[in-house]
Order: structure tokens, then sequence, then C-alpha cells
């Protein structure tokens, strides 16, 4: 043993828990998608409808804003139904801002072979995974949940009978349908930005997985008149999930509504895929040969 | 601590990526001091790195570092930093903000982060360049950072790919510097590097990989010696060299001849070095010359490189 080694001392002092690590990573994925204006101008924008929206509310409560401004036969209610459509409003804001930014947090790390030094650090591949994930649910949930929950506390205090106990149900649904989407398209989001280097084919390609097999769902639809096309469509499926959820009336004709346990079993694969390209793809090597 | 605990083992450790070869077979032993790996591009370096740093794991086989598997990963990251060869670094960090966010990844509490972020760029020698965006920095300033990055949790293992690239001679210099240091309090350095005449001077041992596959690994000189089917070169410095010439060549084994250029040494060429060493001490002995120095010219990296792996150890 060299006399020198007694000089060498490793760190020896207490490790931070491992949420701790993925924070640092989160951190680092927050912070990189709010340094773009286009995300901010695209926030922005997503929260136009929220005024919209937080107006009706006001108008729909207040006796003297209904007696000046809406004719008797022109008011309407605040239920399922509206805030279905905040929810559908707020979530297609979430796939532009998800399809904007899931690039930004991917695409440069492998581009710029980034994985080898952040994973020679005590964070496994799924850390990585996680912090990303937990970073884009943290910047999709200001347009998704969060106003719709705003909205409905609002009601619910605007409103003169007991409303808000009556209708809990559609604020869980808001909460449940919003977070059931953001994290499809986060998982969504990073699998096929771990496979498109370049970031904007990379959010091309967010857009295209979502529209081009919904068209294809329906010529099947309309050439083989079957409800089962509708499986390719996630606007479709969504949409439908979204009014179960939330408990409105069918936006649907009953011979076109899919089975709840259908759509989830399709969104379960589609997560399933994805996460298969990202255990693919995820890793800390290039492989480099001469 | 056994003795087994404190190196880094290749146990038969193949790796394939797909139907590709990474590394085959490759039992290794590495003690402490600075190991070079030396190949040509796409010989499995790398990989070899990948494999002791746990980002990827054997095919087949078992890889240990210090007793530790990465599975073990808070246990094994303490003790492992790799200097990838890579550059990548998040954007708008300074390179104090990007070393103390490594530390805090490593899991270190912040008060702790901070000051051994610090003392890296301080081991490193970056100044108050530390405190500056790392888009403003030069190709060698990035690379000290990546080197100050490897280093600021105290790992006992330090994995280096091409470490020296990109840096000028005065910079070189004091990172050849500071991995003599580290290497001489007991640190594991493993470097892969192009610039062989420089790591030569600090190189412990040698590794000579091609096509995945081990060609030589251990002491220089060992291995210089071990390969018998080219004969070694020595150089004399002596008062009379073309008397020594003449007289070495009576003896079978010595095949060539060549005068320094100062016209105060020659250049001998054996096939036999033992043989070549009792020849000279008798030729000392008997006063025919006056021997000034004696030295292998050709049992260096680059010399066994050119022999075993052919070409000159540049990138390709």
């Amino acid at each position: 043993m060299s006399v020198y080694k007694h000089e060498y001392r490793a760190y020896t002092g207490r490790l931070t828990p491992l949420w701790a690590r993925l924070a640092v990573v989160a951190r680092y994925a927050v912070a990189e998608a709010w340094s773009s204006r286009i995300t901010v101008g695209l926030f922005t924008l997503s929260m136009l409808p929220v005024v919209v929206y937080l107006v009706g509310i006001y108008l729909a409560n207040n006796p003297l804003a209904r007696m000046l401004i809406m004719r008797r036969d022109s008011v309407f209610e605040i239920d399922a139904s509206y805030f279905l459509r905040v929810l559908e409003t707020q979530n297609w804001f979430a796939l532009v801002m998800a399809a904007w930014i899931a690039p930004r947090l991917v695409c440069p790390d492998l581009a710029n072979n980034a994985l080898p030094i952040l994973l020679s650090h005590p964070i496994s591949r799924l850390g990585y995974v996680l912090g990303k994930l937990t970073a884009l649910l943290v910047c999709l949930s200001p347009v998704t949940w969060m106003p719709c929950l705003l909205l409905f506390a609002y009601q619910g205090y605007s409103s003169a009978g007991p409303w808000f106990a009556g209708n809990l149900r559609i604020a869980a649904g808001l909460m449940a349908g919003s977070l059931l989407w953001i994290a499809l398209l986060s998982i969504l989001g990073l699998a096929l930005s771990s496979w498109v280097k370049w970031k904007v084919a990379a959010t091309g390609a967010i857009f295209a997985v979502v529209f081009v097999p919904a068209g294809i769902g329906g010529i099947i639809t309309g050439v083989l008149r079957t409800k089962w096309g509708f499986l390719l469509n996630v606007p479709v499926m969504m949409t439908q999930l979204w009014q179960r959820l939330l408990g409105g009336p069918e936006v649907m004709r009953a011979d076109l509504q899919l089975s709840s346990t259908a759509i989830l079993i399709v969104l379960s694969l589609a997560s399933g895929i994805c996460l298969m390209m990202l255990n693919a793809r995820i890793r800390g090597r290039e492989v480099v040969r001469g | 601590m056994t003795s087994m605990n404190d190196r880094i083992l290749f146990e038969d450790v193949s790796k394939f990526y797909g139907e590709v070869l990474g590394v085959n077979r490759i039992t290794l032993n590495i003690p402490p001091g600075v190991t070079t790996l030396v190949g040509p591009n796409g010989s499995g370096k790398t990989t070899l790195m990948n494999l002791m740093t746990g980002l990827v794991q054997p095919s087949s086989g078992h890889v240990s570092v210090l007793g530790l598997t990465p599975g073990d990963a808070d246990r094994f990251f303490r003790q492992v930093g790799y200097c990838t060869q890579f550059d990548s670094f998040p954007r708008r960090l300074t390179g104090a903000e990007f070393l103390f966010d490594s530390l805090l990844l490593h899991g270190m509490s912040e008060g702790d982060a901070f000051r051994l972020a610090a003392e890296a760029i301080d081991r490193v020698r970056l100044g108050d360049a530390g405190l500056r965006r790392i888009e403003s920095y030069s190709k060698g300033m990035r690379q000290k950072i990546r080197l100050a990055q490897a280093i600021a949790h105290h790992p006992r293992v330090l994995v280096l790919d091409e470490p020296l690239n990109g840096l000028d001679p005065m910079a070189r210099a004091e990172s050849l510097a500071l991995f003599q240091e580290l290497s001489r309090q007991g640190v594991h350095l493993v470097i892969s590097s192009h610039i062989l005449d420089e790591v030569d001077r600090i190189s412990d041992r040698v590794v000579l990989i091609t096509g995945g596959y081990i060609v030589a690994e251990g002491d220089i000189h060992e291995v210089r010696r071990e390969v018998r089917d080219k004969p070694m070169q020595v150089l004399i410095r002596c008062d009379q060299p073309e008397l020594l010439a003449s007289r070495m060549f009576t003896a079978n084994h010595c095949v060539e001849a060549r005068l320094h250029a100062d016209g105060k040494g020659v250049f001998l060429r054996t096939a036999d070095i033992d043989e070549f060493y009792r020849l000279l001490n008798k030729i000392a002995v008997e006063g025919l010359v006056t021997i000034e120095a004696v030295a292998p010219a050709d049992d260096d990296t680059l010399a066994i490189y050119q022999y075993l792996i052919g070409g000159d150890g540049s990138p390709s």
C-alpha cells in the first residue's frame, strides 16, 4: 500500500435519498422547458380559454349579469357538459405543449451523447425517465387539471345552492381525466423524442402519431361500418373517456360508443410500446465502431 | 479490505451489441495506479470503460470494481468517476453550477456539493472561469470541467476517456501531473488516449486491445520483453559508437545498428536482450569503449502499439 494513500479521503458523508436525485433531473428539465419563449407563449395562449370559461361561470352565477346581458332563454348551465368542454380545450392545449416541450428534454441528451455522463451517477435509466416524466407532468399540470379545478372551485364558490358537494364527481373526473391524458402524452412524447434526434421532427412525429392513426381509424370505420376503427382514434377515445369520467351526457351515438375497457386496453398497449421504445433508446452508451 | 476488493476485475467478460462484438472474453485484474487503454478506433476501449463504469452490462462474465457491482448503485458510483469523451452540458449553466448539480446527482447535500465543486474547480485549475457559462468555454476548458465533474466526488476509481484531447501543452502537463498525484494517492486511473507518448510517462500498466480482444496487458517493459519476434532497440551513449557497433555485430543476435545523429551514440537492435546485455557488460569490463548511458529505445507504449497492432496510434 502506498504511503500516500492515507492522504486520499473518499467522500464519506451521508447520501440524499433517490427522490432528491431525481428532482435534480426534473429541475434541469423544467428549467430547460421554460427557458423557451415559445413555451411561455403557448402557456399564455392556453390560459385564454380559461379566462373565457371563468367569465362564463361568472355570468351564469351573477343575477345582475344574467338580467342585464343574457336573455332568459340563452342562460347556460354550469354542469358536467360545461366542464367537459373546459377539459377538452385544456387537454388539447396540453398536446401542443407536450409536442413542443418533450423533444427539448430528450433530443439534446441523445444527440450530444449526454447519457453516459448522466448515467454514471447513482440514478438509473428508470430514474432518468422518471425525472423527465416528472418535468413534463409539472409543465403540463398548470395547463390541464390545475385551471380545471380552479374553475370548479370558483363555480362552487359562486353558485348559490349546494352545488359543490353535489358535483364532486366532476372534480374527480377533471383530475383523473387530465392526469391520464398528460401521463399518456408525456410517455408518448419522451418515447418519440428518444427515437427522433431532430427536435422539430420529433414535434411533428408526436402530432402525427395522434392524428394519422385517427384518420386511418376513420377510414376503417367508414368503409367497414364498424365502431372499432375508433380504437385508432385517440381524440374520439379520450372524449368518450372524459365524458364518462365527468358523468356527462353521451357525446356520440350509442352504436359508436366504445367500451371503457377497450379504450383503457388500447391506451395501456400504447403506453407499453412507448416504454419499450424508451428502454431501447435510453442507454448509457454510444457504440462507436471504426 | 482484501486485495481483490482493491482491484477492478473482469472475469471472462464478453459484450455484444446485437450481432456486433464489443469485447470478447476479457479477463483483467487492474490494481491501483495508472492503466492506459490503447487501441485503434472501434477496438472496444469505450465498451471496456462503459463496462467498468456500469453503463453497460456484460453479455456474459462478471465485472466488479473494488468488490462492488453497479447493482449497488449508491456505493458503486460513490467510488467511480467517469470522464466521457462526449461533451454535452445543460445550457446556461456555469461550470460551478454544473459541478454542483452533478454532485447533487451523486447524492451529496447542498453544503458538501458547494464545497466539493469549488475544490474540483481549483484542482483542475479552472480558476474564475468556473463562474462563467460553459457555452463560453474553449475546448480545453470544457475538457477540464468534464475532468472536474469526474473527480469532484472523490472517487477511488477514475475512468478517463480521451482526457487529453483538446488540451494545449500546458494544460496537458497540468492534467498529467494531476493524474500522477491521484495515482500516488492510491486512486485507480484507467485512461484511454491516443497521445501515447505523454500518457506513457505516467502509466504503470498498459492494456492493448484491438477488435474486441486484449492483445497484451501488463507493465510496459514486461510487455515489450514478451514481444520476442520484434528485435528490441537500445540506445548506447559512448565515446566510440562505431567500434561498439562492430564489436556487437560479432554476436548473432545483433541485427541492426544505426549511429545517433550527434555521433555520440548508437542504436542497436537485438533479438536476444539478455545475451545483448551480457555482451555489453563484457565490453564495458574490457574497457574497449567508455559507456555513458544505456536506455531502451522502443519499449514504450507507442512502439508496442506499432508492433502489436500497427499504425502509429493516432486516431484514424
